[in-house]
């Protein structure tokens, strides 16, 4: 069915923007290495590939004017999704072109910024690209050519947006979106809970959880007491 | 960030000066020998290194840029309020404290920018997150705020929610110590972008003002850019330019002359009405009055400009060139400040009747202009516009204020004037203050008119009139 395929297709796109984003982030700082730069170039031209081909049959869809309502909006719901992707995917290549820039690697004209973040992001890029592992060396002026690629790269999406926007017209108003306020709760629980953990070592107030463990077992510890005595009396 | 740098048909945003001032002062920092002295931060079976404590920054600013200890604390402190860096300990005042309290730098992604400001797709995702990883919980202002997001950016709330649920899988991916120190930088981040009630906000600005313009990054300039710059250059090279110094001591005399004239530096008699209630103030310094005040009489002598905006000023001046029969000038010269300001249907009329009045050969009131520029403004009354008797006015009023200006200083009217003039009594303070007048207040707009609207435009005089 075109709709699940195009579902599929939305959110290995969403995957790979949100991989970038996590990548971006560390541009400039401590973490940032050739291999960094490389990392992003596979990532964006992977996001990109996506947004080509999801635009194309998204567009192929929207533009079938014997569609039914349903389907209509369901496709509406797809493309806000879809062009909302798309805009922060932009702002994030543009943010990384002007962060690469201030920020060369090959010759230290301003030091990196001593962030905290020092380990690999090979496993975020991995995962953008639905592979198992990524291993690779970058080459020594890896960021200087992929400067200016990048630059092409953003005017190219700028006017893939501009192309869609003019192609499709979907009025923003009328659409209503599936998830209610607090949907990412209902199916995320075990998510939510290992990184409770992980935040929990730098905020000392959330700390529920260690102090009902407390609770429990002392009162387990009572009880257990309060049974040994209760069998000593009944024994003697 | 979901925001562009340049909104499309919109005029490019910029980065604001300070906010670049900072970013250069943080990358100093960095500097691996000369830079701030780093730690690492020890958190049960993690160690994050990069920390650095206040006293080291507020030392580093005292030693490199040799200011005092105080001046380095504030801009530290300004550092952490504007999120450049951030307290490990407790993440949710920015304040610097110069002790062994660890601070942490702030990604430059996450840098503050008036560039690339924080967008509201961005601030529902970072909630969603919180939410995810909360199980809910979140801070009373930022539920108000998701709720608020949710109504206003609902279409695209299912994208929402996917980017936070991905992004958390992102994150995943990495050790536990990049993930803390992530975390800990986007909450600074939104911190210092959306702030908790009470807390200020760093990033406020007045309406748009449009004197940089920042291109986009681009690493191949078109050659018109830079001949552009070439001609910018080379103009601002040609520009005269002043001393610092010397304007400054223009600013020193000019605000130690109307020191004592100013109501709040030096106090206003009789009383402050604002204070008071008693407007003896603002009837004794009306537009026209009989006895004017001492001070109003002595700013007259400071510049020809304050005795001609002052309209008593300008009537006993007028009186003053009668006695010395140059009076034609000063008439002249309102007759052409009206002509520059009035409607533009009377114009023609007008120039004709100053013509007739005053430029032409054997005028009632001939005023003496050199030849030159009454040729000039009778080649220019051909075609009457607003602006055709600037020179003639420009002349007139040189002559005015070389000439007769200085001899009315001088002269027994004036003196007279300073020395009838009035200084008004301090009003007794009372001793009991809770005798004070009642004051009463103007019936609120928000209440309807009791009947229709010639009453509550009475009952608003008449409240006027009570306060």
């Amino acid at each position: 069915m075109a709709r699940e395929e195009c579902k599929a297709m939305l959110d290995a796109l969403n995957k790979t923007t949100a991989c970038y984003h996590h990548l971006v982030l560390t541009v400039g700082g401590s973490a940032d290495s050739q291999n960094l730069r490389e990392e992003l170039q596979k990532t964006r031209q992977k996001a990109r590939e996506l947004a080509v081909t999801t635009g194309a049959r998204l567009t192929v869809a929207l533009r079938n004017r014997g569609l039914a309502a349903e389907d209509r909006a369901e496709f509406e719901r797809l493309w806000v999704a879809f062009s909302g992707c798309l805009d922060i995917l932009e702002a994030d290549m543009q943010r990384a072109l002007a962060l690469g820039a201030a920020f060369p690697l090959h010759t230290p004209l301003r030091p990196l910024v001593r962030t905290g973040v020092t380990g690999d992001s090979s496993r975020v890029a991995a995962r953008a690209l639905s592979a198992r592992s990524l291993s690779h060396q970058a080459e020594r002026d890896f960021d200087v050519s992929d400067l200016k690629e990048l630059e092409r790269e953003v005017l190219q999406v700028g006017e893939m947006i501009n192309d869609m926007e003019m192609k499709v017209n979907v009025p923003r108003w009328t659409v209503q979106a599936q998830q209610t306020a607090g949907a990412e709760l209902l199916s995320s629980n075990s998510m939510g809970a290992s990184s409770v953990g992980a935040v929990s070592v730098e905020e000392p107030s959330r700390s529920c959880n260690p102090s009902k463990a407390l609770a429990a077992t002392l009162f387990s510890a009572v009880l257990l007491a309060a049974v040994a005595l209760a069998l000593s009396v009944v024994k003697l | 960030m979901a925001a562009s740098p340049a909104p499309r048909g919109g005029r490019p945003r910029a980065q604001r000066p300070h906010l670049r001032k900072m970013e250069r002062m943080v990358v100093r920092m960095q500097d691996p020998d000369q830079g701030v002295r780093t730690r690492s931060q020890r958190l049960l079976i993690t160690v994050i290194p990069h920390a650095v404590t206040g006293s080291d920054v507020v030392e580093w600013l005292v030693r490199k840029l040799c200011i005092s200890e105080e001046e380095a604390l504030h801009l530290g402190s300004l550092l952490a309020q504007h999120g450049y860096i951030y307290p490990l300990r407790e993440p949710r005042s920015l304040a610097l404290r110069p002790d062994e309290t660890p601070y942490r730098f702030q990604t430059p992604y996450f840098w503050t920018s008036t560039l690339w400001p924080a967008a509201e797709l961005d601030y529902a995702i970072y909630l969603t997150k919180k939410n995810i990883q909360r199980q809910g919980a979140l801070v009373t202002h930022e539920k108000e705020h998701y709720d608020q997001l949710h109504k206003k950016i609902n279409h695209t709330w299912d994208l929402v929610v996917m980017q936070a649920r991905e992004q958390l899988r992102a994150a995943k991916q990495r050790r536990k110590g990049d993930r803390l120190v992530i975390a800990c930088q986007e909450q600074t981040y939104w911190l210092v972008n959306r702030p908790p009630p009470g807390v200020p906000n760093v990033l406020e600005q007045g309406p748009e003002r449009g004197s940089n313009n920042a291109n986009q990054v681009q690493m191949s300039q078109s050659l018109d850019f830079y001949k552009r710059e070439i001609e910018w250059s080379r103009k601002a090279l040609g520009r005269t330019r002043v001393k610092s110094s010397i304007c400054l001591e223009a600013f020193l005399t000019f605000s130690h002359q109307r020191g004592p004239h100013d109501p709040i530096l030096a106090g206003c008699l009789p009383s402050n009405p604002w204070v008071t209630d008693d407007d003896a103030y603002w009837a004794m310094n009306a537009p026209t009055v009989a006895m004017p005040t001492k001070l109003r009489v002595e700013r007259w002598g400071f510049s020809f400009r304050e005795l001609l905006d002052d309209p008593m000023g300008r009537a006993h001046f007028m009186d003053f060139l009668q006695k010395e029969f140059s009076a034609e000038n000063l008439s002249f010269w309102e007759a052409c400040e009206e002509l520059r300001f009035g409607g533009q249907a009377q114009i023609p009329t007008l120039v004709d009747t100053v013509y007739q009045q005053f430029l032409a050969p054997g005028a009632a009131h001939w005023v003496n202009i050199d030849s030159r520029t009454m040729e000039r403004t009778l080649e220019g009354l051909h075609q009457p516009h607003r602006y055709v008797l600037d020179d003639a006015q420009l002349h007139i009023y040189m002559l005015m204020k070389k000439d007769s200006y200085p001899r009315f200083m001088k002269s027994d009217m004036y003196q007279g004037l300073l020395a009838e003039a009035v200084i008004p009594l301090e009003t007794k303070r009372r001793v009991f203050p809770f005798m004070r007048k009642p004051r009463l207040s103007s019936p609120s707009p928000a209440l309807p008119p009791t009947s229709g609207e010639p009453s509550a435009a009475g009952s608003a005089a008449g409240g006027d009139e009570e306060s």
